[in-house]
């Protein structure tokens, strides 16, 4: 394995990027870029409370035109990755919402959002039980290479593509998503890379956390 | 007795099953409620089969439409799956617009067919930037008793198994189209896709095609999907972290009950034609 099959492409991140919201970010990777807002714990609507513990939503604005069926599968991943995360049950009969907007994709755009989610959780203070981080990776049509976190160029020539998600405690799998057709082999091969890889990004929380600890 | 504490304590109710290796309905862990697939149950749709897997009853009912292509893929038909969680099917579902939650599966079921490659676009089309097949796939759910995803899938793929399009007769300088409804011809299924669901419980228990009552108190489901020789969907939304090993037998499972349903579906269209 040489080092570049497991580099991610440049990571960049600010904290309390919005004002009013509890928890904000900016996240990019390589030209991917979302913007993460959280509210929480607000007063929730009658309909949607549950008396033990804090309803998650979450909702996903596309970088143009109104949110569409697209995005609900997008939306449906936010919020079970999140309310895996968070320890619902100390926010009862509250409401936590989580809002992403995009502003570029470049490629990997499902893992881009939960990574800024995730910096977004950390900035709000919420309790979470694990920080949870997304590698995105592919498998290369003709050379049958795994490329770990594709620009959209690269995606272009992708025989299948997986977004992986892992929690920081024992690296297991929160979420996984996949496109095209693989086969037993390169999927477990392909996640096992994006489990190697997916400390790099704990790092990167973890360095900007404390770039923003004095400031908070 | 029992139908009482499973009102008042269903999330006991189901924990005291597995402690004794159990599940509510009798079945072991890891298996698998009975499938039964009929194809072609509705005669005015162009193909149509209804599946049953356990209680879960879903039906899909394919119709034809002719439209112009899109110009940025001119050679290309469309498919255009749709699922119905109708209001008769569990009380969660209500009349009205489509819930999120149908509105995630219809994409899902889109993603697994256009995954899976299991029909070649180009075969709908008639003729290049003029005319070409759409087919709306609908998919109604019956009776919503969890793993409700294996059988808008399996339904989906019976269906495309036997659909036949009317031939059409198209002149490109005058634009006349003459369709001849008695002699149909059969569009090519290149795969057939197969999708198993699993739910995970405390102390990452792992349980197959569970039942809805199952499903509303696990901690995260996995759906695996299967074409004959390679997979082309994996789905996993959230909930909590699975170890690579679970994942992997999830794996061998999902292959060996993809081929058996896959036998099963091909039996079925084998006796009606």
């Amino acid at each position: 394995m040489t080092e570049n099959e497991y580099s991610l492409r440049f990571l960049n991140c600010e904290l309390n990027y919005l004002s009013v919201t509890d928890g904000s970010a900016i996240f990019m990777q390589g030209d991917t870029a979302v913007i993460a807002g959280v509210y929480g714990p607000v007063e929730s609507k009658l309909h949607k409370m549950f008396y033990n513990k804090a309803n998650v939503e979450a909702s996903f604005r596309p970088m143009k035109g109104p949110p569409s069926v697209n995005d609900r599968l997008m939306e449906s991943y936010i919020k079970d990755v999140c309310e895996a995360s968070l320890i619902t049950s100390l926010y009862p009969a509250s409401s936590i919402s989580v809002n992403i907007q995009e502003l570029e994709d470049c490629g990997g755009l499902l893992a881009s959002v939960i990574n800024a989610s995730c910096l977004a959780l950390i900035n709000s203070g919420l309790a979470m039980k694990f920080i949870f981080a997304a590698v995105c990776c592919m498998i290369d049509k003709e050379s049958e290479n795994v490329i770990i976190d594709p620009n959209m160029k690269q995606l272009n020539n992708a025989k299948a593509a997986f977004t992986c998600v892992f929690d920081n405690l024992n690296k297991d799998i929160i979420c996984c998503q996949t496109s095209g057709r693989f086969t037993e082999k390169e999927l477990l091969k392909s996640i096992e890379m994006c489990r190697e890889t997916v400390q790099t990004i704990f790092t990167f929380y973890r360095d900007i956390v404390t770039k923003y600890a004095t400031a908070i | 007795m029992e139908s009482q504490y499973k009102t008042i304590h269903p999330a006991k109710y189901l924990r005291d099953h597995f402690a004794s290796n159990i599940r509510p309905d009798g079945r072991e862990f890891m298996s698998f409620r009975p499938v039964s697939v009929c194809v072609g149950s509705i005669t005015k749709a162009d193909g149509s089969a209804l599946v049953k897997i356990g209680n879960t009853t879903v039906v899909c009912g394919i119709k034809a439409e002719l439209a112009c292509p899109k110009a940025e893929s001119p050679d290309c038909g469309f498919i255009v799956p749709n699922v119905e969680l109708a209001p008769l099917s569990s009380p969660k579902f209500r009349p009205g617009p489509p819930s999120e939650e149908s509105q995630c599966i219809s994409k899902l079921i889109e993603k697994i067919l256009i995954n899976s490659e299991a029909i070649d676009l180009k075969s709908l089309c008639i003729h290049k930037d003029k005319l070409a097949w759409v087919l709306y796939c609908d998919i109604i759910s019956l009776d919503y008793d969890g793993s409700v995803i294996d059988a808008c899938t399996t339904s989906l793929m019976a269906a495309l198994k036997i659909l036949t399009l009317p031939t059409v007769d198209y002149t490109p300088e005058t634009g006349s189209i003459k369709i001849d409804k008695k002699n149909r011809i059969h569009i090519p299924l290149k795969q057939l896709a197969i999708c198993t669901t699993f739910a995970i419980f405390d102390n990452q228990l792992l349980i197959t095609d569970p039942t809805e009552d199952e499903e509303k108190h696990s901690l995260s489901t996995i759906n695996i999907v299967f074409n004959e020789d390679d997979m082309c969907f994996v789905h996993k939304s959230g909930g909590i972290p699975v170890s690579q090993n679970l994942f992997s037998t999830c794996i061998i499972k999902a292959k060996n009950h993809g081929n058996q349903v896959r036998k099963l579906i091909l039996a079925a269209v084998n006796c009606k034609t």
